[in-house]
Order: C-alpha cells, then structure tokens, then sequence
C-alpha cells in the first residue's frame, strides 16, 4: 500500500465539498406552514457535555441559582450516556430515540474496509457525476450530494407528521439537515469551507510548526517588507479546472511603522485592527469559474505586529446568507438570522480548539473567541425564545463542551498540561461557562408559563484526560496485529507498515475496534462465526485487564462488544468492540488515524485535557426538568420517549427509550 | 465649481425631498422619470426627427424586401446593404442627441451617487477615516490632531501608509445625525461630513476633495479644501449600497438606466418623439 501523507488524507477525505458546494442546487424557499396550536409547549435546553458532578457543586455554592431552582421545582438525575460518550452518537440517540445500533453513528470516525481507512461517520459527500470537458475546464451536468448518514427518523420529522412546530437549533449530528419543513440549523459535523471540520489560517514571520495528529491549521510564512505583507488565503479545491488547483484569495496587509495597528485589504473590503484584536465577520468569495464562485466568511484576529509579525483568520465558515452547502431548513431559515443579527458561525464546533493546541493563539484569546460564539448564539436563544409559542424548542451550546475540553487542565492538578501559573488567571473558565447557562436557564424559565415543559439536558459529562492509549500498539503488543517492518513502528499513519495477513484486529476511531475479518475486509482473514466470536470475547476481556505499566490502574474500564449492546438494523455495521476507557485515560491521538506508536500507555500533554470518550458510566449527561422524574436512571433515548409522551404521540416502533416522565 | 456643484445639488435635495423617509426605490423610480422626460425633450429637439422617421421606415421596408424575395441572392445581397446603409445613417442622427444627452447626463450620475451609491453609517457601526497628503510632505513630520466628538469615537492610532500617502483611523459611529469631524493639521482647522443612520434616502459625500476642477466634478457632495494645503483629500468608507428587488441586489446604475430606457419607449408617443 502506498503510503499517504496526513494532508492528502485531509485532501482526499474531506475537500471534495467544492464540487459539492458549486453544483448544489438552489432549493425554493420552504415556508413553515400549516402549524397547529399544541396545548402544552416543550423547551429543551441542550448543553453540550455539562457535567453532574460539577454543576452539583456550583449549585451548592449557590453558584447556579436557576438550576438549583429547576431542581427544586422537578427532578435532576445523571443521564446514562451513549456507548460510546461521544457526541455524535449520543446525540444521535437522542434524535432517533434509539441507540446506535438504530442510527449507524458509531463513532466520530468510521472505516472503509475495503481500504482501511478513515472516513467521516456523520455525513458522505460525492461530486457531480456527469461533468463535460472544455480544454482545462469540468463542467458539472449534474449536481453533487452530501448526504446526512444517520438512519432513522428524526423526532422533529415525526412531529412534523403530526403538525407539530418544532425549532431545532444547532443540532449535532444533524448535517446536512435531514428532509423537514421545521426550522432547523445544522451543528456539530457542518464542516468549514474546506470541507474539514476546521482549518484555520496563520499568517507569521516567526518560525512555526504544526503538530501532524492535531492537524487543523494552515501555517503561512510571511515577510515583512516596507511595512506590507502579502499572502493568500486558501480556499476550496477548483473541481472546475482538471488538474484541481486549491482557489485562493490573495490579500495584503498594511502596517503602521510605529503603532501596534494594521489595515487588511482583501478583495474589495478594507479594515483597520488594532494589536489584539478581532475584525468581526468579513464575507470572502472564492472564484472559481468566472460564472461560479463559493462564499465563506471568517474572522481575522491580528495577534501580533512586531516584533514578528501574527495574523490568525478562523477556519473560513459556510456563508449563512449565501450557503453554498446545506446548513439550514427552510433554506432561508440561516438567511433569516443573518438579517437579524448578521453572519455567526456555522461551522460546527465553532471554537478553535486546534488553533489553541497548536499555540496560535493563548488560552485568553480561545475565551474572546468562544465569547463571540456565545454571544452570537445568546442572540438568536433570546429571539427564538420571544417567538416560541407553540410545539418544542431545543436549542444547543457547545462552549460548554468545547471549554471543558480546553480548560479542564486548570482544575486537575494530576493532568501533565497543569499550568500552575495560569490556574489562578483561568481555572474558573469552566466555571464560568456553567454560569452562562445558568443565565440561558433564567430566560427559559421565565418564558416557561404553565403548560411549558422545560427540560435541560446533557449528552455526556466530562473526566479527566490525562494519559492516552495506543490501541493499536496494545494490539500489536498482544498478537493480534502484526508489522511489515518492526522498525518502521510508529512512523507510518493508516495502516500503511501493517501485515494484513498476520493481523487479527485493528483500531480506527476514537473508541472503535474492528475484527480484520474475513470477506469483509479487502484482506481479512479471521472466520466469521465462532472464530470470531471466540476472538472478540478473547480481546474483550484481555483489554479490560490490561494495567498501566506506570500506573498500575486499568485504562479500560468496560469493553463492550457491541452485539450485545446495541439494539436495531445496523448492529453489522458497528465495530465489534467499542472500548470504554476509565477515568483519566483515552484513545490516543493517534489512534484515530491507525497510528501504532511504541509505548502502549502515554502522557496526554496537549492542552485538550478533558475528555469523555470514555465509558458512559464515567461520564453521565445530566438531566433536570420542572417535572417530577418517574424512573431513576434515564437514557438519552428516554428523553426522546418523553417528547413524544408530552405531545400525545404513540412511540413511533423501533423507539427503545421510556417516558421520564 | 463649487459654486455649480452647490447650486445643481441644491436641485437634487429638492427633488429627493419628498422622497427622503420613502424607500430608495420610489425616490428612484421619480428620477428615472424625470430623466427619461429629458431625454425625451432633448432629443426632440436635437435630432433631425424627419429623417429618423424617414431611416426607420427605409429599414423596414428593405426587411420587407428580404422576406419577400428570400428566393432572389441578387436582391437580398441589395436589401442587406441597404439595411446596413440605413443603418449607419441612423446612428449619424442619434450621434446629435445622444452627445448633447452625455453632459446632464454625467453630471446627474454624479449627482445620484451621492444619493444611491452609499449607504450611511448605524450607531455601532464602524469605518476608516482616511486622509490622503500631498506628494512632497512626509506622513511622519505632520502633525495632525483629530478633535474629540461625542458623536463618534476614534478607535485606532494613526495608520500611516506611505506607498498610498495615507493615514488611516478606525471610527465607531456613536449618535445618529450628520456629524462633522474635525481635523487640526499645522494648526489649521479641516472638517469632513459624516452620515450616520439619517432616512431610507439620504446624501452621503464620501470625499472632500481639494480644491480642482476634475475632483471637483466626481466629488460634488462638499465644499472643496483650500488648495494650498498638504492634505489632498479627506474620505470616509461608507459600505456601498445595492438595490434590492426580490433578493436580488443590484447596482442601481443598472436600475436607472433600465428604468429611464423603459419610462423613455412608455412615454415617447405622447411626447411625440420618434427614437
């Protein structure tokens, strides 16, 4: 097998949105009609990763006096989380009611068998197929696709069949937006312009590396010269030249020869920035064709002016005004909230986690950052809030998974990123984004009247992340994967150094661990059927007594094979194995891309210090309503039985969850 | 040329006055009819109208002719060079008028940029400030002081620029109104207008120019500087503005120029004008 760079891999995965985004036709405008009056009203607060654990303590300060009041009013209980905690899936059970053996999300990453390579779980994007060639030029005749690769209904495709209005905001797992006449917006999984799931642009004269497992930046060498600098700002891959070129915009940069300000020209707009800080949306377009072009908007920061020169620009976002991607139902629904509040983020996780672990910009500057996210979103929550008089509103922030995950090393003095001169400065970012909900919180239950259900729920809470495990090097290590060359270990990504014919096992994924078997995949070569079966339960059990060298503890808390968890038509497609970490470990970074380092067990030393990717018994959701809970330990899926409870509606089959309430 | 920029501007506020707290569209859609009268009237009284007429009718009947013997090559070879004749003939009676039509029409382009070109600055809104020097004096040894306004805010320190001869600002717009900012350079006193947030239709200078016949005429919003200064000009970048129909955001050159042509053909036979 030919090995392949992490950037081509980006390339070929992912980029081929551009075809995408050109050929994609211009939907008419579907307007919401036909909505009918429902007796009792649902709001449901989705808060991405919000810890019971933590928010029982700040509501015992008296940090969170809303929550505490919820609670007081109704029920607060952990809510049990996916298998595994990861966002996508657990989210996808919420939508669908079922567990992912009903929705095929298994992971944020899953394989192609036939290559052993990683391919996006959420969503799959094709190019045109008939194009006709002029010289250089491809012209498409027919559009591309990107298709939502979630099964089953979505429980706002069910209401609607019952007429019952639903506001859907920022939904994860729910790119492109599945076929509805509700008002939705896409989330977690709507990538950039690029295709990706963020890749920002830094512009430096200061000599900087990217680290190849966190990938996401672009790093642009500059010159400063007569007080200018110029470059270029990437864009998405021209599908319509035959040899692909990458589009760009180029853009120049005037500064002050004394004064910390700078004047950015790119294309026909100009803006000053002062040192440190933020320009706001600007709308770029890439041209491509002359007839033809894709539109984006980013945010450029000027970190820096002299000594050397910096320059961050955020991953360019799908333009919500002129969306060149499906973002939103109706279409003009994204359009709408333009006109009100102007351009937001869409990308769907919105705060550049990866500039932050790359170094581009400190930990204060990832805040300001997050700030402008939530308080794009605080926004549209107050105007979707005014309006909302009928049905269910849910609506979804993610900063409080995003600065759990960044901020968590500020509060586990264990974590080897424990900064303990910055703890002081930000060992209350956490703290302060459950505070932020606690005020989201107020406004929804001041709204809430009598026959308002308010329910406020979590996919998963948060753990620890401080060591990382190589599963495929345990695997290695165990027998069950073999190398071409040992001495190459860990050097090669996807596979490309593995002995597919002495190899039993491998993993892809953050949690994901597949059986190398037979007329499966391209070279298996274990037996379906009690072979198998025998080897499954084999590796099970010796993973789940596996101890760290350095620790003594035991990384994996539970290994789940997934036949005898998962419930529905899609349980063949999911890895056999789904590994639940223990508190304080993870899949290593590199276990994503089928990277097999040396050691088995290894320090997590990036900032992204928190973590639930893990089992779900470490890191339950949370769920609080002003109605009393009927059942003591609710699922994700219950929560998706009582939607259907309040509003009347017999469980549609296939649904495993139960009423809370 | 102040004097007549002052004067024709003046006629313009007149004429848009009725219009200011309307949609831009209606104000628009007046003085396109306006315009296509004037051109109506004036290449009535321009042109050579009889022998349009005459030409006109020539080309009709030599397309008459090429139907009529479709059949023949020697004639419809004979009826093709007429009409091409004819043609050429009636562009020479159209050149009369339409040179005539270029000067009021210039000067109302000009004009209608001010009123359709920009759109005004909201409170919270912000801008560059740009000051543009002459050649000769250097950007560093000036001293230039910008005096405070509670209507606005200057946000940045000076931007100096010297491949454009340039120093920038960036200002917030912090009232509504049309505000003057005022600048102190060698101890003299300069000031530029600034729209902010007035009605649906309003007129907003982007430039002050020094004094100049050319800048002059493309700048016609405000007086001119001396012109014995070292500043050349003073500008404010106002986003542009488009008309919307539907969604659609268009030019409004495109707009008036579509809308004269359509009001123009709509009233030429009651003004009985042969084009």
């Amino acid at each position: 097998m030919k090995p392949i760079k992490r950037r081509e891999f980006i390339k070929l995965g992912l980029a081929s949105g551009s075809l995408l985004a050109l050929g994609s036709s211009s939907d008419l405008v579907t307007k919401v009609t036909g909505k009918r009056e429902t007796h009792k009203k649902l709001i449901i607060l989705g808060l991405d990763g919000m810890d019971p654990h933590l928010l029982q303590i700040w509501m015992k300060e008296g940090k969170l006096p809303h929550f505490k009041r919820l609670w007081n009013q109704g029920s607060f209980l952990p809510l049990r989380s996916s298998i595994p905690a990861q966002s996508p899936v657990a989210w996808s059970n919420f939508i669908t009611g079922t567990d992912p053996g009903g929705h095929a999300i298994f992971d944020f990453i899953h394989r192609d068998p036939e290559r052993y390579f990683p391919v996006f779980s959420a969503s799959e994007t094709s190019e045109a197929t008939k194009t006709i060639s002029f010289g250089n030029l491809v012209l498409p005749l027919s559009g591309g696709d990107v298709k939502n690769l979630l099964k089953g209904k979505a429980f706002w495709q069910i209401l609607e069949d019952y007429d019952i209005p639903a506001t859907i905001f920022k939904m994860p797992s729910n790119y492109p937006p599945v076929p509805t006449k509700q008002r939705t917006l896409s989330g977690m999984g709507t990538p950039d312009i690029l295709g990706t799931y963020g890749t920002c642009n830094y512009y430096t004269s200061e000599f900087t590396e990217i680290k190849e497992d966190i990938g996401g930046a672009n790093i642009h060498e500059v010159y400063v010269m007569d007080n200018q600098v110029e470059s270029k700002l990437p864009g998405p891959v021209n599908s319509f030249k035959k040899d692909r070129p990458d589009s760009y915009i180029n853009f120049k940069v005037f500064i002050d020869p004394v004064n910390p300000v700078a004047k950015i020209v790119i294309q026909d707009q100009e803006f000053i920035l002062q040192e440190g800080e933020w320009s706001n949306w600007k709308k770029v377009r890439f041209n491509m064709i002359p007839t033809r072009s894709v539109n984006g908007i980013c945010n450029f920061f000027l970190k820096q002016v002299r000594p050397e020169f910096k320059l961050y620009v955020s991953p360019v976002n799908i333009d919500p005004a002129n969306a060149c991607l499906p973002i939103s139902t109706p279409k003009n629904y994204s359009e709408e909230l333009v006109e009100k509040f102007g351009s937001f983020y869409t990308k769907g996780l919105p705060a550049d986690f990866k500039a932050l672990d790359h170094g581009i910009l400190d930990d204060g500057e990832f805040l300001d950052q997050d700030d402008i996210v939530l308080r794009e979103r605080i926004k549209m929550f107050d105007y979707e809030l005014e309006r909302f008089d009928s049905g269910i509103l849910f609506y979804y922030l993610s900063s409080t998974d995003q600065r759990q995950h960044m901020f968590w090393r500020f509060i586990d003095k264990k974590c080897p990123s424990y900064d303990a001169k910055l703890a002081p400065k930000y060992g209350n970012a956490i703290e302060n984004i459950y505070i932020e909900a606690d005020k989201l919180l107020a406004k929804a239950m001041e709204k809430a009247d009598k026959d308002t259900i308010l329910i406020v729920m979590s996919d998963h809470g948060f753990t620890s992340f401080r060591r990382q495990f190589n599963l495929n090097t345990w695997l290695k290590e165990s027998g069950y994967h073999s190398l071409i060359n040992k001495w190459k270990q860990g050097e090669n990504i996807v596979f490309t150094n593995t002995n597919w014919s002495k190899t039993k096992a491998y993993a892809l994924g953050l949690n994901s661990l597949y059986i190398n078997q037979k007329d499966r995949e391209a070279e298996g070569i274990v037996k379906p059927g009690a072979e198998k079966e025998t080897l499954v339960r084999e590796i099970a059990q010796k993973l789940e007594n596996f101890k760290d060298p350095d620790t003594g503890e035991r990384p994996v808390l539970r290994a789940y094979v997934t036949k005898d968890v998962f419930h529905g038509p899609y349980i063949n497609k999911a890895p056999e194995i789904i590994v639940g970490y223990n508190s304080g470990y993870r899949g290593s970074w590199g276990t994503p891309l089928g990277r097999i380092p040396k050691k088995i067990v290894e320090d997590n030393t990036e900032k992204w210090s928190g973590d639930h990717c893990v089992s779900p018994e470490v890191t339950p959701g949370i769920f609080l309503s002003n109605q009393s809970a009927k059942i003591k330990s609710p699922a994700l899926y219950d929560v998706t039985a009582t939607i259907f409870k309040v509003f009347r509606i017999n469980q549609p089959e296939g649904i495993r969850g139960k009423p809370i309430f | 040329m102040w004097l007549f920029n002052s004067i024709f501007g003046r006629l313009f506020e007149f004429i848009f006055f009725p219009f200011i707290n309307m949609s831009p569209w209606i104000g628009m859609i007046f003085i396109s009819f306006l315009t296509a009268l004037l051109m109506l009237f004036i290449f009535r009284f321009t042109s050579n109208q009889q022998g349009i007429r005459q030409v006109k009718k020539k080309i009709i009947a030599h397309l008459l002719e090429l139907r009529l013997f479709k059949d023949s090559l020697s004639i419809t070879l004979k009826a093709q060079g007429n009409i091409l004749r004819y043609n050429l003939k009636y562009i020479g009676y159209s050149a009369k008028p339409m040179l005539v039509l270029i000067i009021p029409i210039f000067l109302i382009l000009v004009q209608l940029n001010l009123w359709f070109g920009y759109q005004d600055l909201a409170p919270g809104q912000k801008a560059i400030l740009k000051v543009k020097m002459e050649e000769g004096h250097d950007l560093f040894d000036i001293n230039i002081a910008i005096e405070p306004s509670s209507a606005l805010n200057i946000e940045t320190s000076p931007l100096r620029i010297e491949e454009e001869r340039e120093i920038n600002w960036r200002f917030l717009v912090k009232e509504k109104g049309v505000h003057d900012i005022t600048f102190i350079i060698n101890g003299q006193r300069f000031t530029k207008k600034i729209a902010a947030a007035q009605n649906p239709l309003s007129k907003i200078s982007q430039s002050r120019v020094q004094r100049n016949f050319i800048d002059e005429l493309f700048n016609p919003g405000e007086a001119p500087l001396p012109g014995d200064i070292p500043l050349k000009t003073i500008e404010v970048t106002y986003p542009p503005q488009r008309m919307n129909l539907l969604g659609w955001h268009i030019h409004w050159l495109i707009v008036y120029f579509a809308l004269s042509i359509i009001f123009g053909f709509s009233f030429k036979g009651i003004f009985k004008v042969e084009i």
